[in-house]
C-alpha cells in the first residue's frame, strides 16, 4: 500500500496539486511576464526611443550606441547561459566574426551593410555552432577555458591574416548605406536603427524564452542527463543554442563594424570577451532587461561616473562579487525582486486596512 | 526712489557690459580638443600629449594670443581621457567635434583609434594630428587630396622608414666602435600588435639595409614574463638584441635580458635617457636609447633643458616617452602659425594648405619640422648609448633622415 492510497478520503486530493492544464502547453512550467513586467518593458523602451531628444550630447549618445550593439551581442549570450546554462568567455570572438566578415566582405566584393548582415549573423552563427561542439563533450571551466582559447586563436589570425584581414591594424569599411533619405552617418539615426536592432533582439529572446524551444533549453540547463532521459536531443538543441547566440553576436558584430568604421583584432580578444561575460553576471542572464542592464553597468556608468579604469575594474571585481553573493539573479534580478516584494507587502497591507 | 531707479539702471547697465564682455571673450575663443589616454594601458603616451598642450597652450595664452586677421584669440582646451579604450575615444571624439565644435584636435595615440577617429574628425573638416603610426599607414595621395577622408589628417610622427632609417643608422654607428668586433646579426623583438607589426616591418628593412641579417621575434603585448623568449633570442647568438616599440614593455623585458646575458650591445625603442638614469639601469655591456625629436636626460642642452624644467614643472609625469612631448608642443605653435597666416579661423582648407607650405622651426627643435604632401612630419632623431654599468654617461647623435626607403621597404 502506497502512501498515496493512505491519505484521508476527507482531503481532496486536487486541493495539493497544481493545475498545468490551464495553460496551453507550451507554455506549462514558463512563467508568463506579469502586467508590470510588460509596463515596465514599455517604459524602458519609451524611455530609450526618448533619450536623444533630452538632447544628451553627442558624447552620451555616442556611448549609447556602443551599450545598445554591445547588449545586442549580450542577449545572446543569455540565451546561451541563461537558458542553456553554458557559460562562453569567447562571445567577444564570434562579434569578431560578424564585424569581420562585413569588413571583409566590404573590402574584397565591395558589398554594403545590409547586403552582409545576414551573411555575417550567418557565418557568425556557424561559428558558434563549430565553437559550441566541445561543449557535447566538457562543461563548466573547461568549456570555458575552450571559449577562452577560441578568442585568443582568432586574434592570432585576424592579426596575421595579412591584407586579408588587414593584419594587427585591421579594416575600414564606408558608411551605412541610407534607406528612404535616412543618412546613418548621422549619430541620431544610427542610435535609433541600433535601437531597432536591440527592440527586434529583445522580442526575438522573448519569444524564445517563452516557446517550446525555450522549455527545452530550460530543461537542459536544469538537468541534462533527465533532459536526455525523457527523449530530448540535447546535442542537437545545445548547437541550435550557440548558433542563435552566434547570430546575436554577429549582428552586435556587423553594428560596431560599421559605427566604428574601422575593426581591429585587439577589439576581439579574449579581455573584450570577460567583460562581456561580466556584463551578463552583474545584469542578469534570466531576466529580460538583464544584458541591457549589464551593458549600461559597464559601458555608460564608469564615464557618467568619471571611473578611472583602475578604478572601474575593481568596482567590478567588488560588484561581481557582491552580485554572486547576494543577487545570483543579477542587479535586474534583484531589482525585480525588489520590487515583486515591495508589491506583494503593499497588496498585504492594504489587504490588511481592508479587513479592518 | 529716484536714487534705488537709478541704481537698478546702473546695476542693469553693469549687467550688460558684462554679458557684452564675455561674449566678445566668447568670440576670441579658440577651442582645441585634445583626445589622450591619461588612464589605461597606453597612459605613457596618452600624459605627454595632455601635459605638452596644456604648457603650450598657456605659453600662447600668456603670450597674448593668436593674432588671426584683426582679432586675436586664445586658446581654450578641452581635455578628454579615452582610457585607451576605442569607444569612449569615439564619443570623445564625438563631443569634440559636434558639441564642442573644436578647430583641431591632438591625438590620439593610441593604437588604431586614430583611424576610427579620422571618420568623425574628416567630414567635419577638424584638423587631427595624430602621431600613431597606424594613421600613417592610411596617409597616401588619394586619401589625403582635398576631398579625401584623411584630408584634414596629420601625422606627427616622421614616417617610418624614415625614423627607422635613422634610428638604425644611428644605433650602427654608436655601437660599432664599442663592440670587439662589427656587429652583423640582429634580433628585433617587438610587440606583435598593430604598431609592432607596422614599426618592425621598416625597422628590420632598414636593419637589413645596413648591413645587417635580422631575425625578428614577436611577443604577445600583455607579456611579463620574457624570460622564455630571451633564452631563445639569446641561442640565436646575435649582436645587438633591438627591444621594439612599448617602452613600458622593454622597460620590463630590458633587465630580465640583462639578467640572462641575451646580447654583447641592446637599444632600446621607447626608453629616454632621462628614465633609464631615473630608475638607475645599468648593464654591463652598451646600451642605446633613441628619441624625437630630442632626448629628455641626453647630453645638457639650455633650450631642451628649459623646456623639460618647466614640463615636469607643469606636474607632468617622468614616463618613459617624454621626449615625444616636445613635438606636441611645437605642434601648436606650428598650428597657430598656420591659422594666423590663414587670416581667418573658419577656413580648414587654408590652415591645411599652409601647414603643408610652412617650413617651421620649432621652439625646441633644432631642425625645421615640415609636412610632406601625405601629411606627414620629417625631422631628425636623437639617438644616445650609454657607457656600460652607468645610468647617466650618455654619448649622443642626432641623425638625419635617410632620403629614400631601403630596398624592400615600400615607404610609409
Amino acid at each position: 500500500m502506497t502512501n498515496h492510497n493512505m491519505q484521508s478520503p476527507t482531503q481532496p486530493v486536487t486541493a495539493r496539486v497544481s493545475l498545468p492544464e490551464a495553460k496551453p502547453r507550451y507554455m506549462r512550467g514558463i512563467k508568463e511576464p506579469t502586467r508590470e513586467e510588460w509596463c515596465l518593458g514599455i517604459l524602458i523602451l519609451a524611455g530609450l526611443i526618448a533619450f536623444p531628444f533630452f538632447d544628451p550630447g553627442y558624447r552620451f549618445l555616442s556611448l549609447a550606441v556602443s551599450t545598445i550593439f554591445t547588449a545586442i551581442a549580450l542577449y545572446g549570450l543569455s540565451l546561451q547561459f541563461g537558458q542553456a546554462g553554458i557559460m562562453s568567455v569567447g562571445h567577444a570572438g564570434i562579434m569578431g566574426v560578424g564585424g569581420y566578415t562585413a569588413a571583409i566582405l566590404a573590402n574584397q566584393l565591395g558589398l554594403g551593410f545590409w547586403e552582409s548582415l545576414p551573411l555575417a549573423m550567418l557565418l557568425s552563427a556557424l561559428a558558434a555552432a563549430v565553437v559550441g561542439l566541445p561543449s557535447l563533450r566538457v562543461g563548466g571551466q573547461h568549456y570555458i577555458i575552450i571559449t577562452f582559447c577560441f578568442c585568443a586563436l582568432l586574434v592570432i589570425a585576424l592579426t596575421n591574416g595579412g591584407t586579408f584581414t588587414g593584419a594587427a591594424t585591421g579594416l575600414d569599411v564606408g558608411p551605412i548605406p541610407g534607406v528612404f533619405g535616412i543618412r546613418f552617418a548621422k549619430l541620431d539615426n544610427m542610435y535609433f536603427l541600433c535601437l531597432a536592432a536591440l527592440t527586434i533582439s529583445i522580442a526575438v529572446t522573448f519569444a524564445i524564452v517563452h516557446s517550446p524551444y525555450g522549455r527545452t533549453l530550460w530543461s537542459i540547463r536544469e538537468n541534462e542527463p533527465l533532459a536526455r532521459a525523457v527523449g530530448i536531443n540535447t546535442n542537437l538543441h545545445k548547437i541550435g543554442v550557440f548558433a542563435i547566440s552566434g547570430a546575436f553576436a554577429g549582428l552586435g558584430g556587423i553594428l560596431q563594424t560599421y559605427y566604428l568604421r574601422h575593426i581591429s583584432p585587439e577589439l576581439y580578444g579574449a579581455f573584450p570577451s570577460l567583460y562581456l561575460a561580466l556584463m551578463i553576471m552583474l545584469g542578469g542572464a534570466r531576466p529580460l532587461y538583464g544584458p541591457l542592464i549589464g551593458s549600461i553597468i559597464v559601458n555608460f556608468l564608469p564615464e557618467l561616473g568619471g571611473l578611472d579604469p583602475i578604478d572601474s575594474r575593481i568596482a567590478y571585481g567588488v560588484g561581481l562579487l557582491l552580485v554572486i553573493l547576494l543577487l545570483p539573479g543579477g542587479v535586474s534580478g534583484g531589482l525585480l525582486s525588489l520590487y515583486r516584494r515591495g508589491t506583494k507587502t503593499r497588496h498585504r497591507l492594504e489587504k490588511g486596512r481592508g479587513l479592518s | 526712489m529716484k536714487l534705488a531707479h537709478m541704481g537698478v539702471g546702473l546695476a542693469m547697465m553693469g549687467l550688460a557690459a558684462l554679458t557684452a564682455g564675455k561674449a566678445k571673450a566668447e568670440d576670441q575663443e579658440l577651442k582645441i580638443g585634445v583626445v589622450a589616454a591619461e588612464s589605461g594601458s597606453f597612459v605613457s603616451a596618452g600624459n605627454t600629449i595632455a601635459a605638452a598642450a596644456k604648457l603650450a597652450a598657456a605659453k600662447i595664452n600668456d603670450d597674448g594670443g593668436i593674432k588671426v586677421g584683426d582679432k586675436t584669440y586664445k586658446i581654450k582646451l578641452y581635455i578628454r581621457d579615452n582610457r585607451t579604450d576605442v569607444n569612449v575615444t569615439i564619443a570623445a571624439a564625438q563631443e569634440l567635434v559636434n558639441d564642442i565644435g573644436v578647430s583641431a584636435i591632438w591625438g590620439t595615440e593610441t593604437h588604431d583609434f586614430s583611424i576610427a577617429m579620422a571618420k568623425i574628425t574628416g567630414p567635419a573638416k577638424v584638423l587631427q594630428f595624430s602621431g600613431n603610426s597606424s594613421l600613417g599607414s592610411a596617409l597616401n595621395t588619394t586619401s589625403v587630396a582635398p576631398d579625401g577622408w584623411l584630408h584634414y589628417a596629420f601625422q606627427t610622427e616622421p614616417q617610418e622608414w624614415q625614423r627607422s632609417g635613422s634610428t638604425a643608422r644611428g644605433v650602427l654607428a654608436l655601437l660599432t666602435p664599442l663592440m670587439k668586433t662589427k656587429p652583423v646579426h640582429s634580433v628585433v623583438l617587438v610587440g606583435n600588435d598593430a604598431t609592432g607589426q607596422y614599426l618592425s616591418s621598416h625597422y628590420v628593412k632598414a636593419l637589413e639595409g645596413d648591413g645587417q641579417q635580422v631575425d625578428l621575434v614577436k611577443y604577445p603585448p600583455d607579456t611579463t614574463d620574457f624570460l622564455p623568449i630571451l633564452t631563445r633570442i639569446k641561442g640565436m647568438h646575435p649582436d645587438i638584441v633591438h627591444f621594439w616599440y612599448n617602452g613600458d614593455s622593454t622597460l620590463t623585458a630590458f633587465p630580465q635580458a640583462e639578467q640572462i646575458h641575451v646580447a654583447p650591445a641592446y637599444f632600446l625603442f621607447g626608453v629616454d635617457p632621462g628614465i633609464y638614469e631615473q630608475r638607475h639601469l645599468t648593464a654591463s655591456v652598451p646600451v642605446t636609447m633613441s628619441c624625437v625629436p630630442e632626448c629628455w636626460g641626453g647630453p645638457k642642452r639650455p633650450d631642451v633643458d628649459q623646456y623639460f624644467a618647466k614640463y615636469f614643472g607643469s606636474g607632468a609625469s617622468k614616463g618613459p616617452q617624454s621626449s615625444v612631448s616636445l613635438l606636441y608642443y611645437d605642434y601648436f605653435f606650428m598650428y597657430a602659425k598656420a591659422l594666423a597666416e590663414a587670416g581667418k579661423v573658419d577656413d580648414p582648407d587654408a590652415v591645411v594648405n599652409n601647414l603643408l607650405k610652412m617650413s617651421y622651426q620649432g621652439v625646441v627643435s633644432p631642425v625645421p619640422l615640415t609636412f610632406n604632401s601625405n601629411h606627414q612630419v620629417t625631422f631628425a632623431t636623437e639617438v644616445c648609448v650609454v657607457k656600460p654599468n652607468t645610468s647617466d654617461d650618455f654619448t649622443c647623435t642626432t641623425e638625419q633622415p635617410p632620403a629614400a626607403p631601403p630596398a624592400g621597404d615600400p615607404g610609409g
